[in-house]
């Protein structure tokens, strides 16, 4: 990097200075949050009375976590997730808990298509572009990482976890699924592309939607922690399905060389919004525990 | 404007009128669903706005002619802001930063208004960083610069002007004037590291900053921020921010998106699921 590191350097630290204690408490919270979310998946489906254990054993891992952290732990945020355990105004249907299993339902689903698109030899196997396989699997991984965080979010304030996939859009996945198998490599590619590209746009523009629509700032919190990450996944699908769309998948590639060779269209296309939509939202109870 | 390259890319497969055609159907496509969304939500802000100046109307005449004004400014803005991007405002004319309040007889700015001026400045600060960048470009003080890296400055330059133009909507309906600086806190920095640019790469590198600095400053204030309205608006920009931070880590070769640690937005490693808030600015950045 030849950018002055030094005074770049300078300009984290005021940064940190300045959110030091916000950031540590917001990661140790989403730490936090996807520890339980995968204690709770590797025991299984809970019963309805787990949900109140479940809030109980957050209850302890934040008196826990506050006592390990000492005062600079006794965050605002692990305040107020505290308060929320405890609250009784957070009923396991209220809104807010509809809106995070929904969340968890697109995540489950966007999990089981990537798991499934793996499978296939030019997406996870030997003949695979090695980014697209890369992207894929990293991919994958974050979208587990969402749901659990989800999942421990809609428990910490009562409501059940959702592990099943959002019902409106498994029929989608399932006919993509079914066309996929049958078709070339290259058009399986680009089917692939457009599958996924549906779900993360939904994802990415459903928790936009969720944003202004909690009355939990930490729903909130973890909510905006995702949704960029989910609009940097549509963005690199909507590059990559411009280059194999344009017969080019040999630019699909990490190396700062592969930019001089990038058509001038290619450095917009990944972000076509000046302010993301939310047309393809999801309605808070879509994907909710019924 | 950079002028196309004229040793011919390795791309003969590549239908360059075939890519802009499907740039051009996805930007239609998007801003006829995501500007009615934005517009939505920081009329709603608006509204809420005129809502509480009726409540405070015998208490102020003079606040409520300002509104008054104000208001039709906004709309005057927001019209602007659905038409084309790349015309619709002036970028701002200089990096130095503000020295002194610009918030009008609205006086002090707090709560989310001190955010809207703030946002308004990192915004302006991108457009500024792009304009600066695409300018040396012309004036070959940065080599070869790839089609692809002037065309994503040109395109992100315009959405932050949008995206300024969407705060300052809001600063006006209140009273309060437009954010027209840029960001005081982080202009003597951004400047610092600007002249030390010479080539595509290195601009790519501090573009990259603000990105996630501003994607981070959204981030951090979404939770914050007290009316639905303006949260709405923060939630509709974080992502786009990220966006171009995503596309920028590919122009330099890296995987899309943070890695490694939190601070280090350059480090290798595990692509963080969950984005980080280090580099946010505070809504004291930019102060009446």
């Amino acid at each position: 990097m030849a950018l002055d590191e030094r005074a770049l350097g300078d300009l984290v630290e005021e940064s940190q200075d300045l959110h030091v204690d916000a950031m540590r408490s917001t990661r140790a919270s989403l730490d936090e949050l996807v520890e339980l979310g995968q204690e709770r998946r590797a025991h299984g489906d809970i019963d309805p009375e787990e949900s109140a254990r479940t809030a109980e054993a957050t209850k302890q891992g934040i008196n826990k976590g506050l006592v390990i952290g000492g005062a600079a732990a006794a965050t605002a945020f692990g305040t107020a997730l505290m308060s929320l355990v405890a609250s009784p105004a957070f009923a396991a249907n209220s809104p807010d808990v509809q809106m995070l299993q929904t969340a968890a339902s697109i995540e489950n689903l966007a999990v089981s298509t990537y798991k499934t698109a793996l499978t296939l030899p030019y997406i996870g196997g030997a003949s695979a572009n090695p980014v697209v396989k890369a992207f894929a699997q990293t991919t994958m991984a974050q979208h587990d990482q969402h749901n659990d965080a989800f999942n421990a979010a809609a428990t910490a304030l009562g409501g059940q976890a959702q592990n099943k996939p959002d019902p409106k859009y498994v029929p989608v996945v399932n006919q993509a699924v079914s066309q996929i198998t049958g078709e070339s490599a290259s058009a399986g590619a680009m089917s692939v592309v457009k599958l996924a590209m549906t779900l993360e746009n939904v994802a990415a523009e459903t928790y936009v939607s969720f944003c202004s629509k909690y009355s939990d700032s930490n729903a909130k919190k973890v909510t905006a922690s995702i949704m960029g990450v989910e609009a940097q996944h549509v963005a690199v699908l909507n590059a990559v399905a411009a280059l194999l769309s344009a017969g080019a998948p040999q630019l699909i590639a990490l190396s700062p060389t592969v930019v001089a060779s990038l058509p001038a269209a290619a450095g917009s296309v990944g972000f076509p919004n000046a302010f993301y939509p939310t047309t393809s939202a999801s309605p808070a109870a879509e994907g909710a525990v019924s | 404007m950079i002028r196309a390259r004229s040793q011919k890319p390795r791309t003969d497969h590549i239908s360059e009128s075939e890519l802009l055609a499907m740039t051009k159907n996805m930007d239609e496509m998007h801003r006829d669903q995501a500007l009615p969304a934005m517009k939505a939500a920081v009329t709603d802000w608006i509204e809420s706005f005129r809502d509480t100046d009726k409540g405070e109307r015998r208490a102020s005449s003079r606040r409520t002619f300002l509104l008054g004004s104000a208001g039709l400014g906004a709309s005057g803005l927001l019209v602007a802001a659905c038409g084309s991007s790349s015309k619709s405002s002036t970028p701002p004319t200089t990096m130095t930063p503000a020295t002194s309040g610009s918030t009008g007889s609205g006086g002090a700015l707090s709560g989310d208004l001190a955010v809207a001026a703030t946002a308004a400045s990192l915004e302006n600060l991108g457009v500024y960083a792009y304009s600066a960048g695409l300018q040396a470009a012309t004036q070959g003080k940065l080599g070869k610069v790839p089609p692809a890296v002037a065309t994503f400055a040109t395109t992100a330059k315009a959405q932050h002007m949008d995206h300024a133009q969407a705060w300052n909507a809001a600063l006006t309906a209140a009273g309060k004037q437009p954010v027209t600086a840029t960001d005081p806190k982080l202009t003597p920095t951004v400047n610092s590291l600007f002249a030390k640019v010479t080539n595509a790469g290195e601009l790519a590198s501090l573009a990259l900053l603000i990105e996630n600095i501003a994607a981070q400053t959204y981030q951090a204030a979404i939770p914050a921020l007290s009316a639905s309205s303006s949260v709405a608006v923060a939630a509709t920009i974080h992502p786009v921010e990220m966006q171009h931070a995503a596309i920028l880590y590919y122009v330099l070769g890296q995987y899309p998106g943070i890695q490694g640690t939190q601070s280090n937005m350059y480090a290798s490693g595990t692509p963080l699921a969950f984005n980080p808030t280090a580099l946010a600015r505070p809504a004291s950045d930019y102060s009446a």
